[in-house]
């Protein structure tokens, strides 16, 4: 066999290279003279590969061969054969074995639908979904592109159908794998794998080593349905590993996906760009099953960069991203494949991102780190320097081979190989990783799809560890805050009670120094407790009445000298000298000298009647309540002339908006008689027979419609008196009519030929830029929404009603389409964008056909299909709108200009 | 721009009777080499696409033998090709 192999190719037949190309898992076309060439040459490299893994003999090349063995196995049903020529399988995944594994691929999944294809097999089996949204291609795209996103997710749905569809096809050897990696133990899984290998192939005791990786690699381009067990523990060599590739590679790639809004790319960035949109769709889609052989490779890579990065610093928000979609398959997935890949994890997890990344890192090379520094534009070199750094890095990139192939040829693969080292790298994250990830990956799966569609409602990606800290952050310094004032109030309220004893004591004290001087010493002492008591008893009671416990503020002198006889016999004989001196001490010592009358004026003691005390003594809770009171008073009030400004304000405001409205409808009104007076006066030159003036209740009642006359009136009055004072052109006079006394207008301007210019009107329609026909539309209405471009320039526009003129427009160039539902002019689009929702692709394709090309308010108006579940999402409105539109009235006016060109009274933008 | 205004000419509609030249990566040495070989039409290189079951690799190796691309070019070819196989086939 090795020796028929090696015969010259010139020599071989047809038939004969057929078959070697079959022997190889290849499923080669007619092999004519066209492409014989090209044929013998994929056979000369399928030889050298073979030979290299004679030489090599590494376990990649039995992954590698498991692999491609797998795969043809699956479909061919040359097992035996696939057996030597897997042993014969090189690892370097040049181009030929990526075609090779390609084939198996699409060998597995054409088994069942029959035709075998290579790349495009899968890709055509998907053409019918991928067909629609491609045909949005080729249509100008911009920012925020609506169906940007579709195309890019059609696209990759479609390359994901093709990829899942390939990938269906590695489902049984994978499956069988898939479930022996529920074992936790690395030997339990990599004695798996090889049992599912020994029972594939006899050369079985070789792949010991590589079963885990094989098992990885076929679990990673198989299906990830089954196998939910994951053992971390497994992975941590994966994890441990990878550092240096990942991390840089991420920024970059994560950063090129995520810029390129471009349309179908290149195959590489496309299929890394897919990848992670894959990923992200793969979780909304309904063929979510289809995608997850295809995430979980995706998903491993932008993982495994993703902890990179993290563990690098955090990584890029789009980083996070990238790795949450790729991770968020890949955590699924993780299960599926971890427990096999465990071997080649730390390998894997290096390359598998890697692969991914290079394709990104091709438009990208000069900043790759030297391993990847070899990165060629071909796929050749780069899947063979590749292969070269997994086994630098001792594992042998079996699973790197694969996913690597993968992702060069076809864009699922790289998803599968991105996904599968992104799984690697998952498995083997410790728990806590595996939760900040799975936080991580979360949040940016949801603004994943969201992103296109919504790129003005951009949201801020904040680590969850940061959020954390800053939530209690703040929450802590809010209630610290809160304290702090609380602290504060209650000191201060204490302070008050307090202050005001003290003044007192002190104001007592000094009084004492000063006037009394003559009195002796023992006489002093006693006075001072004397007054100290009836301060006491004073303050009380004026506390116990203003809180309102008692209804008695003063103390009678009689009452006075008891409570102080009470209190012990020497202080009655002082009560004399005490008040006394209280009288002629002019400063408020805290007690107060009332008499029987209120102004009394007090010259003696005896005309003292009453005792007060000017600092009344409350308790604590009285003095709070009470200071909470007036305290609650005056925010009360502070409020009412906060409310009262408001109020004025506003209807200041709408006062002057009403202001502002009538006299724009008095400018119009104004205008309005000019034309009337300027047509009747050009209409009075050519027929000699008109009165060259016309009354003014005539034209008012031309202008404005009978049920607007009174509302009107006041506008017209103003306009009226407008043009009396403003407008030189016309001239008023009094007529006498048909025996009646009219004021009238006349035109007395000259018809200058400064009249003659034509005024441009605005926000009308201005005829067709081209003919529609097959070359510059789609063929068919694919979908209900239409988002229609440069209707306005946002920045020109004035006032706030501007938008409902877009509207009234779009609904009267489409006034024979009665299928149109919603319409949301987007006030804010540099591009004018207005979307439009009809009853049914039809509707749409009528609309489309009137709308797309016509020249409006001087610009080239385009038009696109929206993606019916996007505009959904944008406008939840138009959920549930099912009544046609129909333009508010029937003058057309936008239709205006169409009307005059063409003579007929209805909108026919059609071609 | 990564796809050029021809491939997206290319693309919109079914290619009828179109020169190989209107096909993006291909310029006029190449068209007329290709030309020479046969390959007078883009279907036909269509149906060269299609027998080699639209692998990408082998077409673009046939390409380089054939009319000689460098890489970019028939990458941009087979990516034509395999777009407006996924729109109309």
């Amino acid at each position: 066999m090795a020796a028929a192999a090696a015969s010259a190719p010139q020599q071989l037949s047809d038939e004969e290279l057929f078959s070697q190309l079959r022997r190889y898992g290849l499923s080669p076309g007619p092999v004519t003279e066209s492409t014989r060439p090209v044929y013998l040459k994929k056979l000369k490299k399928l030889r050298e590969e073979e030979q290299q893994q004679h030489r090599s003999g590494g376990r990649g090349n039995k992954t590698r061969n498991s692999n491609n063995n797998n795969t043809a196995a699956a479909t061919v049903a040359a097992a035996g054969s696939a057996a030597a020529a897997a042993a014969g399988m090189g690892v370097r995944p040049v181009s030929g074995d990526l075609s090779y594994l390609r084939t198996p691929g699409g060998l597995c999944r054409i088994s069942a639908s029959g035709p075998e294809s290579l790349l495009g097999g899968p890709g055509g089996s998907s053409a019918a979904p991928a067909a629609g949204s491609k045909v949005l291609l080729g249509f100008s795209s911009d920012e925020s592109d609506v169906e940007a996103s579709p195309q890019d997710q059609a696209g990759g749905g479609g390359r994901k159908d093709r990829a899942s569809l390939q990938y269906r096809g590695l489902k049984a050897p994978p499956a069988s794998l898939a479930a022996s990696e529920v074992t936790n133990s690395n030997s339990a899984e990599r004695r798996k794998p090889h049992s599912w290998w020994g029972a594939r192939r006899p050369a079985g005791p070789e792949l010991q080593t590589a079963a885990g990786k094989d098992g990885a690699v076929e679990d990673e381009e198989g299906e990830g349905e089954d196998g939910e067990e994951r053992d971390p523990e497994a992975e941590e060599p994966l994890w441990a590993s990878r550092t240096v590739n990942g991390s840089r590679l991420v920024p970059y790639s994560c950063r090129e996906n995520y810029s390129d809004s471009e349309e179908e790319d290149d195959d590489d960035v496309a299929s890394t760009r897919q990848v992670l949109k894959d990923d992200s769709l793969s979780r909304h889609r309904p063929r979510r099953t289809h995608s997850k052989p295809l995430s979980p490779l995706t998903v491993k890579s932008a993982g495994g960069r993703l902890e990179t990065s993290a563990q690098g610093g955090g990584g890029l928000a789009m980083n996070d991203r990238a790795a949450a979609a790729g991770s968020l398959d890949g955590s699924r997935n993780l299960e599926e494949a971890a427990a096999a890949e465990q071997g080649g994890g730390c390998d894997q997890v290096d390359s598998s991102p890697v692969p991914r990344y290079r394709v990104n890192a091709k438009k990208l090379t000069p900043l790759l780190p030297p391993p990847l520094t070899d990165l060629d534009s071909t796929l050749d070199s780069s899947t063979g320097s590749l292969l070269k750094t997994n086994n630098h890095i001792g594992g042998g990139a079996f699973n790197v081979d694969s996913p690597r192939i993968y992702s060069n040829s076809l864009p699922p693969s790289a998803a599968v190989a991105a996904s599968g080292s992104l799984r690697i790298n998952h498995a083997n994250h410790t728990g806590s990783n595996h939760t900040y990830l799975k936080n991580t990956y979360n949040k940016p799966k949801l603004s994943e799809p969201e992103e296109e569609l919504l790129q003005q409602f951009k949201r801020e990606e904040v680590s969850p560890t940061g959020s954390f800290s800053a939530h209690y952050l703040s929450m802590f310094l809010l209630t610290a805050a809160c304290l702090f004032f609380l602290i504060l109030g209650l000191t201060y309220l204490g302070m008050r009670g307090t202050g005001v004893s003290e003044d007192g004591e002190l104001s007592i004290e000094n009084p004492f120094d000063e006037t009394f001087g003559k009195i002796q010493e023992s006489e002093k002492n006693l006075m001072m407790n004397t007054l100290y008591k009836l301060h006491d008893r004073l303050a009380q009671l004026a506390g116990d009445h203003e809180c309102g416990s008692s209804s008695q503020r003063t103390l009678s002198v009689q009452e006075a000298a008891a409570y102080l006889k009470d209190l012990g016999p020497e202080y009655e004989g002082i009560f004399n000298t005490s008040l006394q001196w209280i009288l002629e001490n002019g400063k408020d010592v805290g007690i107060r000298c009332v008499g029987f009358g209120p102004e009394e004026e007090l010259t003696n003691i005896t005309d003292v009647q009453f005792l007060q005390s000017t600092r009344p003594l409350m308790s604590f809770w009285c003095r709070f309540r009470r200071a909470f009171v007036t305290v609650t008073h005056r925010l009360l009030l502070l409020c009412l002339g906060v409310v009262m400004v408001c109020v004025v304000l506003r209807y200041m405001k709408y006062r002057w908006t009403k202001e502002e409205e009538e006299t724009r409808q008095m400018y119009d009104m104004v205008v309005k008689i000019i034309d009337v007076l300027r047509s009747h006066n050009e209409a009075c030159q050519e027929n000699k027979d008109l009165q060259p003036y016309m009354p003014i209740p005539h034209v008012r009642d031309s202008l404005i419609q009978p049920h607007d006359r009174k509302k009107m009136k006041k506008v017209w009055n103003r306009a009226v008196d407008f043009l009396a004072a403003n407008e030189s052109r016309v001239r008023t006079e009094t007529r006498r009519i048909g025996g009646a006394d009219f004021l009238v207008w006349r035109w007395i301007q000259p018809s200058a030929s400064c009249d003659k210019i034509l005024v441009i009107p605005s926000k009308v329609w201005q005829g067709q830029a081209f003919h529609l026909d097959r070359r510059n539309s789609p063929p068919n209405s694919l979908t209900p929404c239409l988002k229609i471009r440069n209707m306005f320039d946002p920045v020109m526009e004035i006032g706030d009603q501007w938008h409902l003129a877009i509207q009234e427009a779009i609904l009267e160039k489409c006034s024979d389409n009665d299928g149109i539902v919603h319409i949301a002019v987007d006030k804010n689009s540099r591009e004018g964008c207005v979307y439009v929702k009809c009853l049914s692709p039809e509707y749409a394709g009528k609309a489309f056909k009137a709308l797309h090309g016509s020249w409006f308010d001087g610009k080239l108006v385009t038009v696109k299909y929206l993606r019916l579940d996007r505009y959904h999402h944008r406008f939840p409105q138009a959920l549930t709108s099912n009544t046609p539109l129909k333009p508010s009235n029937k003058h057309m006016n936008s239709m205006s200009h169409l009307r005059l060109r063409t003579g007929l009274t209805n909108s026919q933008g059609s071609s | 721009m990564t796809t050029s205004q021809k491939h997206r000419d290319f693309v919109a509609e079914p290619m009828g009777e179109k020169p190989v030249g209107n096909l993006a990566g291909i310029d006029e040495v190449r068209g007329k080499k290709l030309e020479e070989r046969g390959f007078d039409k883009a279907y036909v290189v269509l149906g060269q696409f299609l027998v080699l079951k639209k692998d990408k690799d082998l077409f673009r190796e046939w390409l380089k033998d054939t009319c000689g691309t460098n890489a970019k070019q028939s990458r941009d070819y087979f990516g034509c090709l395999q777009e407006w196989c996924d729109t109309f086939l």
